[in-house]
């Protein structure tokens, strides 16, 4: 999985919606969250979280589609063919992160096609963080460096007060 | 109709009977939605004079015309009933998840008339509306209650409001939850739902409302509303997401206007712990929260284990619930006064008032008017946040002493009587914001002239046009020099501000939008609002058409009042402000009687209102399209038919 994709991270996501909302602006023109390719799920008081196509490697959505519509690009980008999708919804149950959804007009599915590799979501978000474009290695990456410089901080606090 | 859905369900729980009513178009455009619809409703429906916690009493629950439009702030309801605090025009605002979803469900505004026989719950969804039995949901704190009624309905996204035991108690201050701890605060509409035996609303739904331009609306929000550049005043984007509300706790400090113990002081010394700095770099706040599609991100949750151990599901501290549990009764201990904000919000009671009825009950406790046997054995001494923990529970429980306290600040000092009236502090019964009038000439006078008694929300002034100005409402400073905007100034061109600032946020709890967000407070332009209506709607909106129609709702509710009894003797302050503030930056400044008396009178003046009595005028209510008000209020008797005029 070297593809960047919408990564978001639930400490800092809010569920304000924002992403669904421009991601539905810049697809459809719509004001219906339900046009949004990006989902956003509340869990009151612990945390939210948006979740977006994750790019798999073998993607069960395209191996259980019965008419070849879906197919991953050489980006690693889930490409529908709308005239090929009768939106039977087989491919949404076999996501197991629930990134596929119905298209609420057409009779297709729709998923996350990273606004070629330069997502609306990520440049609209209002919360510093919370949603990247990045691969998984750079996610990987930055929490390492979050770990450590915790850690640092407190030897850090824990030398001033000893000393 | 575009941006509205439409309609109106009325819900007689008496009846048991549900109705659906067209929304009228000229009434529609006329009051924008909120407190305008809910004023227009109320005032035609019920009759002066009744029990506010009788079934006679109607309760509202209305949203906006454009409620549902994804953007920061626009994501409020109103819920509006005559208050069983204050005896008057009684309202409260929530933001967060609850009215949007409201609105899905194909209705505007709900009406809920009568009492229901045993505990009821609604259940509101894609235009059905069930009247549902509430009996195993009677007695429990508010989260749980929304819990239960979620997996009941087995739809975790129903959004639910609801009230605590403080409601069912039929406290005068019980308030409503909606969702996540947003909460229609004031003035006890919680009551009117407990005397009701309704326990809570719930809603969801799929509807969505039609706009002119939905196309050009979704430009113009991407474009002005949810850019990171919108909300770029002086109190974003930093300030509200990092440190919250509570800001203002270290800011009041600072420049000697911290209410403390009960407003005789305005200075705390113990504040340090308290403030948004503290409370920040404390390791209490788990996370933020936010309403919908809020760029600011102003909530937050905290948890603690020691000296009080917090639950997350409802310790959400802002600045008006800390100081009025802190600062107000001296206590200095932080996380004591994060468990009573929880108690307040598990227990559906608002936070202002319940911190300003403490407050009020431990200076009667000094003063001798309140004994130790009184309060079997509490000791209320200034600070002891024991004690105010102990009172929160007490008054949600109407326990002990508590049970006085339940009834308000006012009812309570008539009760106990010999003076003890001194010590409350509250403005037509409710109980005051967190803000010393004394150095704030122009919100002090819109604290006393509130429709809903003392609220901070109906109009503010002073500090926030020091540094900023807001031209596309008259706001300039050709107009208002700098001279005319200081915190002091109580000339008549701040009682112009008043009045400009009183027209336009009364549109804001009627569109029902944030305060925070909108342009006087450092957010978006009123003028940028006006277009989200125009472009929503298709109507002609233009600002002048937005500030008259506050004007409109303006009037409306204080021929409401005025109904009940409300004259120029309500408008005033407790009398503690005109006394001078003892110490800090301002030490001496005061809010002299006949400054104020001064102000007030031209205040009337810019109104229309008859100064002798501070009622509306026949040709100031025609003017603004109000001549059933104007025919209502001379059929009583309260405004002279021109005829008879002396």
């Amino acid at each position: 999985m070297s593809e960047k994709f919408v990564v978001c991270n639930s400490d800092k996501c809010l569920g304000c919606g924002i992403c669904e909302f421009v991601c539905s602006a810049t697809k459809d023109k719509s004001l219906n969250p339900s046009f949004s390719r990006i989902r956003q799920v509340n869990f009151e008081p612990i945390g939210s979280m948006a979740i977006a196509c994750l790019l798999c490697e073998e993607p069960s959505c395209v191996a259980v589609c019965s008419r070849d519509a879906l197919l991953k690009d050489e980006k690693g980008v889930i490409r529908v063919d709308e005239y090929k999708c009768n939106g039977c919804g087989w491919c949404i149950r076999a996501c197991e992160f629930g990134a596929i959804t119905l298209h609420p007009t057409k009779k297709a599915v729709m998923t996350c096609d990273l606004c070629d590799g330069d997502p609306e979501c990520v440049k609209h978000c209002p919360f510093e963080d919370a949603l990247t474009y990045a691969t998984i290695e750079e996610v990987a990456h930055k929490l390492r460096k979050e770990a450590v410089d915790n850690m640092l901080r407190v030897i850090k606090a824990g030398a001033k007060s000893s000393s | 109709m575009f941006g509205y859905m439409g309609k109106i369900l009325r819900i007689n729980l008496t009846k048991g009977k549900i109705t659906e009513e067209p929304l009228n178009e000229n009434v529609a455009r006329k009051f924008i939605g909120g407190r305008g619809l809910g004023a227009h409703i109320l005032f035609n429906e019920l009759k002066p004079g009744i029990n506010p916690l009788g079934p006679e009493n109607k309760l509202v629950v209305a949203t906006g015309v454009i409620t549902g439009i994804p953007f920061p702030g626009n994501s409020g309801l109103n819920v509006m009933a005559k208050s069983p605090l204050t005896g008057i025009w009684g309202e409260a605002t929530a933001k967060g998840f609850f009215g949007p979803e409201l609105k899905a469900t194909g209705y505007d505004a709900i009406i809920i008339e009568g009492k229901a026989e045993t505990p009821v719950y609604l259940w509101i969804h894609d235009s059905e509306a069930e009247i549902k039995d509430a009996s195993r949901l009677w007695g429990k704190p508010t989260r749980e209650v929304q819990k239960i009624i979620k997996a009941e309905l087995k739809d975790d996204r129903v959004q639910v409001g609801c009230i605590g035991i403080a409601g069912e108690n039929l406290v005068r201050f019980a308030n409503i939850m909606f969702g996540f701890n947003h909460f229609a605060g004031r003035t006890g509409m919680g009551a009117v739902m407990g005397s009701k035996n309704l326990k809570a609303i719930a809603v969801r739904g799929t509807g969505r409302a039609r706009y002119a331009h939905e196309e050009k609306l979704v430009d113009l929000l991407i474009e002005k509303l949810i850019s990171k550049e919108a909300l770029s005043g002086p109190y974003f984007p930093d300030g509200l997401f990092k440190y919250g509300s509570l800001a203002d706790l270290g800011y009041w400090q600072e420049t000697g206007r911290l209410p403390t113990m009960n407003f005789r002081k305005s200075l705390f010394p113990g504040y340090e712990n308290l403030t948004a700095e503290t409370l920040t770099s404390s390791p209490y706040i788990i996370r933020h929260n936010t309403c919908p599609h809020c760029t600011v991100g102003c909530n937050r949750i905290t948890k603690a284990n020691a000296p009080y151990k917090l639950d997350p599901e409802y310790a959400t501290p802002e600045y008006e619930s800390t100081a009025a549990l802190s600062t107000l009764c001296m206590n200095d201990n932080l996380v004591a006064t994060l468990k009573a904000i929880e108690l307040c919000n598990k227990y559906g009671m608002d936070t202002m008032s319940t911190g300003v009825t403490i407050a009020f009950a431990m200076e009667c406790y000094e003063k001798g008017k309140i004994t130790k046997k009184d309060t079997d054995g509490l000791d209320l001494t200034w600070g002891n946040h024991e004690a105010i923990v102990q009172l929160v529970e007490q008054i949600a429980r109407k326990q002990g002493i508590g049970n006085l306290l339940a009834e308000g600040s006012r009812k309570a000092a008539e009760k106990l009587g010999g003076g003890a009236e001194e010590f409350a502090m509250h403005v037509k019964g409710m109980e005051f914001p967190l803000h010393d009038a004394r150095g704030l000439k122009g919100h002090g006078l819109g604290i006393a002239t509130s429709n809903r008694g003392a609220c901070h929300l109906q109009v503010e002034t002073d500090d926030m046009f020091e540094g900023q100005l807001a031209p596309d409402i008259g706001i300039d400073e050709k107009t208002f020099p700098k001279e005319h905007r200081d915190r002091l100034y109580a000339g008549p061109e701040k009682v112009k501000i008043v009045k400009i600032i009183g027209d336009l946020f009364a549109t804001f709890d009627s569109l029902v939008i944030c305060k925070w967000t909108v342009y006087p407070c450092g957010g978006y332009k009123t003028s940028t609002l006006v277009d989200v209506v125009a472009t929503a709607t298709g109507w002609d909106f233009t600002v002048d058409e937005l500030m008259k129609t506050g004007e409109r709702i303006i009037n409306l509710c204080r021929a409401f009042n005025a109904r009940e009894g409300i004259t120029r003797k309500d408008d005033k302050l407790p009398k503690r402000f005109s006394e001078p503030l003892p110490e800090g930056p301002y030490k001496g400044e005061a809010f002299p009687e006949d400054v104020f008396e001064r102000m007030l009178s031209q205040l009337y003046k810019l109104r229309g209102w008859d100064e002798k009595t501070g009622i509306p005028t026949r040709k100031k209510l025609e003017e603004l399209e109000l001549r059933y008000v104007a025919d209502n209020l001379e059929t009583l008797g309260i405004i002279s038919s021109p005829k008879r005029k002396r």
